[in-house]
C-alpha cells in the first residue's frame, strides 16, 4: 500500500517544548521528526491538525503558530478527555504522531487593507493567535488591529509572552479583562461580550473574528449585530468530536458542511445558511 | 377483554398523564409498533392482539420527566415492580394499565413456519388459532407452536401490579418447574459443549446494542463497558472474545434483575439467544437467594443488600 | 463481454470450489434461524431462498479493521527515549461474494463516492473493493419490508455487481455486467463448468419481471428535492415519528449503506493497533464531545440525521443519488418496527 495516499497514517513528530499556559492548558512545540517533511510542511492560519497519542488515540487542534514561523508547530491543549489528559502527561523529546494541515482557514486575503478586530476568550485565542501572529509578520497589508481578550481569572489567560508584546506595540491594540475582581489585576473586568460593548468598535471597514467557549460566542454575536457588523464580516470556528478528519466519518457534520473539512472557520453568514442542527 | 373496554380506558387515563404507550399496526401484517398516544384521536389507531409483543416499559426510565401511562402484559408487569424495587421510576409518575394475557406470537418462530414468505394478512382466534395467508395460501398455525418460550412456560399471564386491569384474570396452568425446564436440559451438557455452543451464537455477534438498548434492566445505558474508553475493558477490535466479554458483562449485571420478559433476544437481529445466559443466572439466583426478579413489591434484589449470613451460602472457614 | 452463461445447481459447489481456489469466497449460510455470510467451508447450508440478516458489507468495509499497527521502541542507552514504528498493512485478499442481493450490491455504488471518488481514495476501502468480485442474486421474492424499487433499484439491478444470477429453476442464468465479472466466467476452471444460457434467457427476464412488480412502493419515486424541509426541521415531527427508537445500532449496522466509522487505538504493552471500527450516528456517544457537550442529545436529533445524511445531504453532495437502497433490513430487524419508508413518505411534500 502506498504509504505517501493514506489520510490516515500520522507523521511522526517530536515535542521539543512544552509551555504550562494555565493551570489546565499546555501548548506543544513539535517538530517532525523526517527534516524533508519539516523543510516543506506548508499550511495556512486556522488549519488544524489530528494529534496522536499512540495507543490512547488521537484529537484535533488548530495550529497556533503562524505559517509564517515554521521552526515548530504549536498546539495547544486544554486537559478534557483521555487524549488531551495523556498529551498532558506527555514530555519533550517525547514522539507523537500529526496529520496535518487539515480543515479551511481564514481568508487572510479578503482582509487585506481593512480594520480587524479579534475577541477570543480562554483557549479561544489559540485559532486567533495563528492569525494574529501572520497578520503582524505582513503588518503593512492589515490595518488597526484591535484584539478584545479574556478569561476567568488572570492565571486563565493563555499565551502571556505573546499578550505582554502584543501590549507593548504601538501598531495593536488590547485590551484584556477578567471576569471578576482579582489580587493585582489593575486592567478591566467583566465578561467579553461585556467589554465589547463598552469598547463599542466601528463596524466601517472591519472584520471581527471571534473564538471562545460557545455561551461567549453567543452573546458576542448578539453584541456584534448590534453594532451593526454585517454577518459577512464575522468570522468565528466550530468544535465538534472529530474523529477521521477529512469529511468521512461522520461526526462533525452540519447538513452537508462536516467541520473538520468544509470548517473550522465559518462566517456567520454562511454558519446561518447552513440548515443547522446546532 | 375487548379492545373498546382498553380504548375507554386509555382515554379516561390520558386526561391526566402527558403520553400513553400502546400499540398500533406496524409495517406488515406480521409486526405490531410501540403506540405513542399524546392526544384522543390517535387512540383509535391502537391495537391489542398477540403481534403486541414488546415490552413498552422498556421507555419508562428515560421518561422520568413525563407522567406516563403504560399497557402490560403480566410479563411486563414484572419490569415494573423491579423497577420499584430498585427505585428506578417513581410510582406516582406511572399508571399501568394491565392486561390478562393468553399469549403473543414470536415473529421469528411465524416465520419459520411459513417459509419466511410474506404474508398478507393474520388473524387471531380466541381458541388460539392464528389464520395466516401468504402469497394468497391460507395456512392455520396455533399459538402455542409460535409463541416465544416465555409464553410456553408463563408463570403470570395476569400483571402482578396495576392501576387498571382490562378484562378477566388469567391463572396460569403452566407447572412452575417447566420455567427453567430447557436451562436444566442445556447444563446437562459438558462445559466444553456449553462453550463451543456459545461461541458460535456469539460469532453471529455485530454489535449493535439491540439487547442491551431493548432491555428495561439495563441501566448504564450511555455508560455501557461496551463503550467507554475509561475503564477501557472492551476494544473495538471484532473478536469473539470482546462478544463474549460483553455478553457475559451484561449478563451478569442482570443477576437477580433480569424479569425475563425475553426482549434481548426478541430483538437480536442475529438470532442469537442471550436471555438464555440471563435465564441461567436467574436460576441459580433463585436457588441461592429465593428470589425472583419483578415479582414481590416488598422485596429487594439479593444484590442489593448486604446480609452477614446467607441461608444457603457457606462461609469458608479460614 | 461474454454472452450469459448457464450454471447448473448440481455443479454450483463445483463452481465454488473453483472460484474459491484464488480467493476467499464469501456465501449466505443458514445457521439456526438466521443467514449470515460465511468463508466457504465445510459443513454449511447455503441458502439464497432469503436475503441475509445482515449484508456482507464486511468484506469490503470490515467491522473493524485495522489502519497500522505501532510498537514503541526503547533507546537501549536512554530508556527514556521510545520511539515508535508505525505499520500499515501492505496487501489485501482477493474475495469474491457469491449470492448477495442487488441491493447489497449497489450500497457499494453509495461507498463508492465517499471513499474512493470524492474524497481521494481510501486505501483499506480502494484496497479490497479492487480485489472483491460481487456475484450477485437477483432477487427470487421480495422480503418484509423491501422497498427498493421505489428508489430506482430493483430485485434484478445489475449496477454495483460484477456478475448477476437469476435462479432459472434447475440452475443460475448468469449474466456478466463487468469486466472483473467476465473475466472470472471465462477463466478455464469456471467455464468448464458454465453452459450456454442462451435457452435460459426469456425465462430469466420473466421471474426477473415478476419479482419486480411484487416489490411494495410505498411512493413511486424520489429525489431530494421532493422532501419539506419545513416538516424536516420540525421536532414535532420526529418525536411523533421516533419516540419509540430505542437508539440501538441494529439499523445502521445492518445497513449496506451505512459507512460512518470510529478510530481507536488498542494497546498492549509495548504494541497496539490503531482501528476503525463501524459506529453508529444512533448512539448518544457517537458525537458526545470530551466537554461534555453533545450538539445531537436526543434520538430525535440522531434519527434526524440519518434521514437527513441518506436522503437530504448524501444525494445533495452526490449526483442527487439517495443513499438507501431499500433492502429493508432497518424495518425488519428493528426492535420496535421504525419504518424509514413510512417517515420519509410522510417527509415528502404534498402536492
Amino acid at each position: 500500500m502506498d504509504q505517501m495516499k493514506n489520510p490516515y497514517l500520522p507523521e511522526l513528530a517530536t515535542v521539543v517544548k512544552i509551555i504550562d499556559e494555565t493551570p489546565n492548558i499546555k501548548s506543544l512545540q513539535v517538530v517532525f521528526n523526517d527534516p524533508e517533511k519539516m523543510k516543506n510542511f506548508r499550511f495556512e492560519p486556522g488549519q488544524v491538525g489530528q494529534l496522536s497519542i499512540f495507543g490512547v488515540g488521537e484529537s484535533t487542534f488548530v495550529i497556533n503558530s503562524p505559517p509564517t514561523r515554521m521552526d515548530y508547530l504549536q498546539f495547544s491543549v486544554m486537559k478534557a478527555g483521555e487524549v488531551t489528559a495523556a498529551i498532558h502527561e506527555l514530555h519533550e523529546g517525547d514522539v507523537i504522531g500529526v496529520r496535518a494541515p487539515l480543515g479551511n482557514w481564514f481568508p487572510y486575503n479578503e482582509m487585506k487593507g481593512k480594520k480587524i478586530l479579534f475577541i477570543g476568550g480562554g483557549i479561544g485565542l489559540a485559532p486567533l493567535r495563528t492569525l494574529i501572529l501572520y497578520m503582524l509578520d505582513n503588518r503593512a497589508d492589515y490595518g488597526d488591529i484591535t484584539i478584545i481578550y479574556g478569561s476567568r481569572t488572570p492565571p486563565d489567560l493563555c499565551y502571556k509572552y505573546d499578550l505582554e508584546d502584543w501590549a507593548s506595540r504601538k501598531d495593536v491594540e488590547l485590551i484584556l479583562t477578567v471576569d471578576n475582581e482579582y489580587p493585582g489585576w489593575d486592567k478591566r473586568t467583566g465578561f467579553v461580550p461585556t467589554v465589547l460593548n463598552e469598547v463599542a468598535p466601528s463596524p466601517e471597514n472591519t472584520i471581527a473574528i471571534t473564538c471562545g467557549p460557545p455561551i461567549m460566542i453567543k452573546f458576542v454575536l448578539q453584541n456584534l449585530a448590534k453594532l451593526n457588523f454585517n454577518d459577512d464580516h464575522i468570522i468565528t470556528t466550530l468544535e465538534a468530536r472529530m474523529k477521521c478528519g477529512i469529511g468521512i466519518c461522520g461526526r462533525c457534520n452540519i447538513g452537508t458542511n462536516y467541520i473538520c473539512k468544509d470548517g473550522p472557520v465559518f462566517s456567520l453568514a454562511k454558519l446561518k445558511a447552513l440548515r443547522a442542527e446546532i | 377483554m375487548s379492545i373498546e373496554a382498553l380504548k375507554e380506558t386509555i382515554g379516561k387515563v390520558l386526561k391526566d398523564v402527558d403520553v400513553v404507550i400502546a400499540y398500533k399496526e406496524g409495517f406488515d401484517a406480521l409486526h405490531s409498533t410501540p403506540h405513542f398516544i399524546t392526544s384522543p384521536e390517535q387512540i383509535d389507531k391502537m391495537i391489542w392482539n398477540p403481534l403486541c409483543v414488546h415490552n413498552l416499559t422498556t421507555y419508562l426510565p428515560s421518561m422520568k420527566n413525563k407522567k406516563v401511562g403504560v399497557v402490560v402484559k403480566g410479563c411486563d408487569s414484572r419490569t415494573i415492580i423491579q423497577f420499584i424495587q430498585e427505585g428506578l421510576i417513581e410510582r406516582g409518575k406511572v399508571v399501568v394499565i394491565g392486561i390478562p394475557c393468553k399469549g403473543v406470537i414470536s415473529v421469528a418462530k411465524v416465520l419459520k413456519a411459513i417459509d419466511h414468505k410474506p404474508i398478507e394478512n393474520i388473524s387471531f382466534s380466541d381458541n388460539g388459532d392464528i389464520t395466516i395467508t401468504s402469497e394468497g395460501e391460507k395456512k392455520v398455525l396455533s399459538l402455542n407452536d409460535v409463541s416465544p418460550d416465555k409464553c410456553t412456560t408463563c408463570q403470570y399471564p395476569t400483571p402482578l401490579i396495576y392501576d387498571h386491569l382490562i378484562g378477566e384474570e388469567i391463572k396460569t396452568e403452566k407447572p412452575a418447574e417447566s420455567v427453567y425446564g430447557d436451562i436444566r436440559e442445556f447444563e446437562k451438557l459438558s462445559l466444553e459443549e456449553r462453550l463451543k455452543y456459545w461461541q458460535g451464537e456469539f460469532d453471529r455477534c455485530i454489535r449493535c446494542y439491540a439487547c442491551r438498548n431493548a432491555c428495561p434492566m439495563c441501566v448504564c445505558q450511555d455508560s455501557c463497558i461496551a463503550e467507554t474508553r475509561d475503564p477501557h475493558w472492551i476494544s473495538q477490535r471484532l473478536n469473539l472474545t470482546e462478544k463474549f466479554m460483553f455478553h457475559m458483562i451484561h449478563a451478569l449485571h442482570l443477576a437477580g434483575r433480569c424479569v425475563e420478559c425475553g426482549e434481548c433476544e426478541r430483538v437480536c437481529p442475529m438470532g442469537i439467544p442471550v436471555n438464555k445466559l440471563k435465564r441461567k443466572i436467574n436460576l441459580d439466583m433463585k436457588e441461592l437467594f429465593d428470589y425472583e426478579p419483578g415479582v414481590k413489591l416488598d422485596e429487594k434484589p439479593p444484590m442489593f443488600v448486604f446480609n452477614v449470613e446467607e441461608a444457603k451460602i457457606k462461609e469458608h472457614k479460614i | 463481454m461474454a454472452p450469459a452463461g448457464f450454471l447448473s445447481k448440481k455443479r454450483m459447489e463445483d463452481f465454488l470450489k473453483e472460484i474459491g481456489k484464488d480467493a476467499l469466497v464469501h456465501v449466505p449460510v443458514l445457521e439456526g434461524n438466521v443467514v449470515v455470510f460465511r468463508p466457504y467451508g465445510q459443513n454449511q447450508t447455503i441458502n439464497l431462498e432469503r436475503p441475509a440478516n445482515a449484508p456482507p458489507k464486511a468484506v469490503i468495509f470490515p467491522q473493524s479493521d485495522t489502519f497500522f499497527t505501532f510498537r514503541f521502541i526503547k533507546d537501549p542507552q536512554d530508556p527514556k527515549k521510545v520511539s515508535v514504528e508505525i505499520n500499515p498493512p501492505s496487501d489485501f485478499p482477493e474475495a469474491i461474494i457469491f449470492g448477495c442481493r442487488p441491493c447489497d450490491a449497489k450500497g457499494f455504488k453509495i461507498y463508492d463516492k465517499v471513499y474512493i471518488e470524492a474524497n481521494g481514495p481510501d486505501p483499506y476501502y480502494m484496497g479490497r473493493r479492487e480485489k472483491t468480485t460481487i456475484i450477485t442474486l437477483a432477487c427470487p421474492a421480495p422480503s418484509a419490508g423491501c422497498f427498493c424499487t421505489a428508489l430506482g433499484g430493483g430485485p434484478a439491478e445489475k449496477d454495483g455487481s460484477d456478475i448477476l444470477m437469476t435462479d432459472v429453476g434447475e440452475g443460475f442464468y448468469l449474466e456478466p455486467v463487468t469486466e472483473k465479472g467476465d473475466k472470472l466466467l471465462k477463466a478455464q476452471g469456471v467455464a468448464q463448468l458454465i453452459e450456454d444460457g442462451a435457452k435460459y434467457g426469456q425465462e430469466a427476464t420473466k421471474r426477473q419481471k415478476d419479482t419486480h412488480d411484487s416489490v411494495k412502493k410505498p411512493f413511486e419515486s424520489i429525489n431530494y428535492r421532493d422532501l419539506s424541509r419545513d416538516l424536516f426541521d420540525d421536532d414535532r415531527f420526529w418525536e411523533e415519528m421516533v419516540s419509540k427508537c430505542i437508539s440501538c445500532g441494529a439499523c445502521t449496522y445492518l445497513c449496506p449503506t451505512c459507512y460512518c466509522f470510529n478510530i481507536t487505538d488498542e494497546k498492549t504493552l509495548e504494541q497496539g493497533e490503531r482501528l476503525r471500527s463501524w459506529d453508529s450516528c444512533m448512539f448518544k456517544h457517537f458525537t458526545l464531545e470530551a466537554s461534555g457537550h453533545n450538539p445531537r442529545p436526543t434520538k430525535f436529533k440522531r434519527y434526524k440525521n440519518r434521514i437527513g445524511h441518506k436522503f437530504l445531504w448524501y444525494p445533495e453532495k452526490y449526483e442527487e443519488i439517495i443513499a438507501c437502497c431499500g433492502c429493508g433490513r432497518c424495518i425488519r430487524y428493528c426492535p420496535v418496527s421504525v419504518d424509514i419508508s413510512e417517515i420519509v413518505s410522510n417527509l415528502r411534500k404534498t402536492e
